[in-house]
């Protein structure tokens, strides 16, 4: 057997298996964002799916033809029966099996773990809400100061309002992590995160704000998030202004109703 | 964003003369603030909100904290590596702009802002004080390489910290509840906790032993904790002494900052008696859980500077009864006379208060939060102590009471005991060098309609509140969690050693059968034509 293995079949079969399990187990997590992309970790279920696809796909290419299926049963075939390999083969013997009880315990040992909570990050806004006895109507609402008064006032304002309110768990930087961030889960919302006030009108982040964690709706699952109703303690116009605080100060540009009028038209 | 009013103060001054000599004095800083465009834009936008758009560390958000945000104008810097009343060096104001200082509201900037946007700031901040002007660059400390943590370094340092009386602060234990803690206050007159030093996380100027024996070294300037570089220079103590301090301290807090789970596993206690107080043996082999705690901003009145910032929780079960042992720092048993005056200040320096801030002695409180029923959904009642509409079920227990008591609540300022008839609770608290532990202990199921009745093997959510009463705690003023889950272990199922078990045999087995049937088809085959086939 003094051919390289990756011109073996047994060792090209090895190759791509053990290459195929590291482009699923961490290539597809990590690669993507070395070039900006989000992803995240395949669960173990579809690695494993993934996985049995592969082997099965394997053993169809090596068993395609007969030659290369000698080619690639023959160094297993040496093990089981060469007296020369009984070291081998004895160690092959006890380790195979060791590695099969401690995944059999893997899975069958107990484990705690919280109830999964299905979480609706965008839940859809009423059309209207009432805010301290009168009545709003959100849809089409554009934010009255884009219009009345200096915008930077209004910003200055925001920014008085958010530090002495919002940043203990939202942050200095807007992005989530105040100091007491830690103690709340559902965490505080990151606004710097492209998935958040940007996908936003105006009139949904004061929705949001004005009604918090109490006024989300029943399909807004699990009811439990930390985020006052600030109703009790701010006014309109000063949810207003935190409100161009958080655009003007990330940078983003709030969803209008013109885009959100298209959106709804494509689909 | 913001129009700045150019400073008025030079025109003011009456006299030629004296105006000359405040021009020198002055324009150094402003000039500097004038070309550095970039560090004013950047201040202006992310730092002016807590530190003031004049550096005065009187921006909107600063009465809202403690300690407060730092005054520039005044060039104290508490985290340096240049000596005691020295100005920092440029990189150890980048450090901090980096860092963040960890335990206050000071986050770390590394991520969000350019490297050419905070050497901008650098010298904006410097900028704010004449002193930076002044002076040639301040020159770091030299600084000897760490040790090895021995055991003999760890007992010459706890020797060295009673010598120069690092627990007067500290105390014995390090949780920052020494006999002179009630007394400090920094440079601007603000109450100030000495660091409680088990929860090494939270150091202003980080937790590792290098971070340690550098403010050792330099102090920390504007706060009460002093330099001992003198000691070292008076031969009072020697530099190696210093590390081994440095190495005690350390070990005061565990290895790691502990992690945050989700669900506390009540470990089951099959072969001895559930504890029956805090400072029973078993509770040392129960898993600790850490639950950290923010204040409570929710409702009004609000308390934006709570000290207990978490808590460790070891619960344990029997089957029968489930009991929890609960822990925290606390600089003090309340209400403790000699915490009053720090009390005064620490309600004082807020503003502007909401509801009644009068200072007067308090508890200290802690209550574990259920709901009435283990919930079949995701459903769970309001995490702050419910609403009209889902209550929840409390075990409350006040530093001034005898005993902890079962109790309702609908809302946060709701909490009512349950009647004589229905209390059940075993409790037992004990304050001990600035540690409180509150055990709690009750029957798994009962017969009280008003109770939760807990059941093995599924997850019950909990959450937490405590107060600090001499820290002016009380009320809707104290720190909260969201909800959490305590875990009652089942007994370990058979399945767990039997299907390892069935699996290897089976495994083995069927590998025997290959290679036998393998090695004996070679051996025919030896004898007769190869066919090559298995």
């Amino acid at each position: 057997m003094n051919t390289k293995p990756w011109k073996h079949p047994l060792g090209q079969a090895a190759i791509v298996v053990v290459l195929a399990y590291v482009l699923f187990e961490w290539g597809i997590w990590l690669l993507p964002p070395l070039f900006g992309v989000a992803s995240a970790p395949v669960p173990a279920t579809v690695v494993l799916q993934y996985m049995g696809t592969v082997v099965v796909g394997v053993l169809i290419w090596v068993s395609d033809s007969e030659e290369r299926w000698k080619q690639f049963k023959a160094p297993i075939h040496r093990v089981m029966v060469d007296p020369r390999q009984k070291v081998l083969r004895t160690a092959l013997m006890v380790t195979i099996p060791l590695l099969v009880a401690f995944m059999t315990f893997d899975r069958v040992r107990p484990t705690v773990s919280a109830p999964a909570a299905l979480r609706s990050v965008h839940p859809a806004p009423p059309g209207q809400i009432d805010f301290r006895g009168e009545t709003m109507v959100l849809n089409g609402l554009e934010n009255p100061l884009r219009h009345e008064g200096d915008l930077e006032e209004h910003y200055e304002e925001g920014k008085r309002i958010y530090v002495q309110n919002c940043m203990p768990c939202h942050g200095d930087a807007l992005d989530g992590q105040g100091h007491f961030a830690s103690a709340f889960n559902p965490a505080p919302l990151s606004f710097q995160d492209p998935g958040t006030i940007v996908q936003l009108t105006e009139s949904f982040v004061f929705w949001r704000i004005a009604k918090g964690g109490p006024g989300l709706p029943r399909e807004a699952t699990p009811w439990d998030s930390a985020m006052p109703a600030w109703e009790d303690l701010l006014t309109a116009e000063e949810i207003w202004q935190v409100t161009i605080y958080l655009y003007e100060q990330t940078g983003w540009e709030p969803r209008t109703w013109e885009e959100e009028g298209a959106e709804g038209e494509e689909h | 964003m913001r129009a700045r009013a150019s400073s008025p103060r030079a025109a003011m001054i009456p006299g030629f003369v004296f105006a000359a000599a405040m021009t020198c004095a002055l324009s150094a800083p402003l000039a500097a603030q004038e070309e550095n465009a970039l560090g004013r834009d950047v201040y202006d936008r992310w730092c002016a909100s807590c530190h003031g758009y004049e550096g005065l560390g009187d921006g909107y958000a600063a009465t809202y904290m403690l300690p407060r945000p730092r005054d520039f104008t005044q060039a104290l810097y508490q985290i340096r590596t240049t000596a005691s009343g020295q100005l920092p060096t440029d990189d150890d104001i980048m450090r901090v702009i980096n860092e963040g200082m960890p335990g206050t509201t000071m986050p770390g900037w590394e991520e969000e802002l350019s490297l050419e946007e905070r050497l901008a700031l650098v010298d904006y901040l410097k900028s704010f004080s004449r002193f930076f002007a002044a002076g040639e660059a301040p020159a770091p400390l030299t600084f000897s390489s760490p040790t090895r943590a021995t055991e003999e370094a760890l007992a010459d340092g706890r020797e060295v910290y009673e010598l120069i009386e690092c627990n007067r602060c500290h105390g014995i234990d390090g949780r920052g509840d020494g006999t002179s803690s009630p007394t400090l206050v920094d440079d601007a007159g603000m109450p100030t906790y000495s660091a409680d030093l088990t929860e090494n996380w939270y150091f202003n100027g980080g937790g590792t032993v290098e971070d340690i024996y550098q403010r050792l070294r330099t102090g920390l300037d504007g706060t009460p904790m002093p330099s001992f570089t003198d000691l070292i220079d008076a031969g009072v103590i020697t530099d190696e002494q210093l590390w081994n301090l440095a190495h005690y301290v350390r070990s005061f807090a565990p290895e790691d900052p502990p992690g945050i789970t989700e669900v506390i596993r009540a470990g089951l206690v099959e072969d001895a008696p559930l504890p029956d107080g805090v400072d029973d043996p078993l509770w040392e082999s129960a898993e600790a859980f850490y639950i950290p705690m923010g204040g409570q901003i929710i409702e009004s009145p609000r308390w934006f500077v709570p000290q207990v910032a978490g808590l460790w929780v070891r619960a344990l079960h029997d089957g029968g009864e489930l009991a929890v042992h609960v822990s925290w720092s606390d600089h003090s048993e309340s209400p403790d006379t000699a915490w009053a005056a720090f009390q005064a200040q620490v309600l004082s320096a807020l503003g502007p208060a909401e509801g009644d801030m009068e200072p007067g002695p308090r508890p200290d409180g802690l209550y574990l939060q259920f709901p009435m029923e283990i919930p079949e959904g995701m459903d769970k009642p309001y995490f702050l102590m419910g609403d009209p509409l889902e209550p929840v079920y409390l075990w409350h227990w006040e530093s001034t009471a005898d005993g902890a008591q079962e109790a309702d609540a609908r809302g946060l300022g709701t909490m009512a005991p349950q009647g004589n008839a229905s209390q059940s609770l075993v409790s037992e608290a004990a304050f001990s060098e600035g540690r409180w532990a509150v055990m709690f202990r009750r029957t798994l199921e009962n017969e009280d309609p008003g109770d939760l009745q807990f059941r093995i093997g599924e997850p019950v959510p909990v959450g937490f509140a405590a107060w600090d009463g001499d820290n002016g705690e009380s009320r809707s003023r104290g720190s909260i969690s969201s909800w959490h889950y305590i875990f009652l272990q089942e007994p370990t199922p058979a399945t767990v050693v039997v299907a390892p078990l069935i699996a290897t045999l089976l495994t083995a087995g069927l590998g025997v059968l290959v290679v036998a049937r393998a090695q004996r088809r070679e051996r025919e085959g030896a004898e007769g034509p190869d066919e090559g086939d298995a």
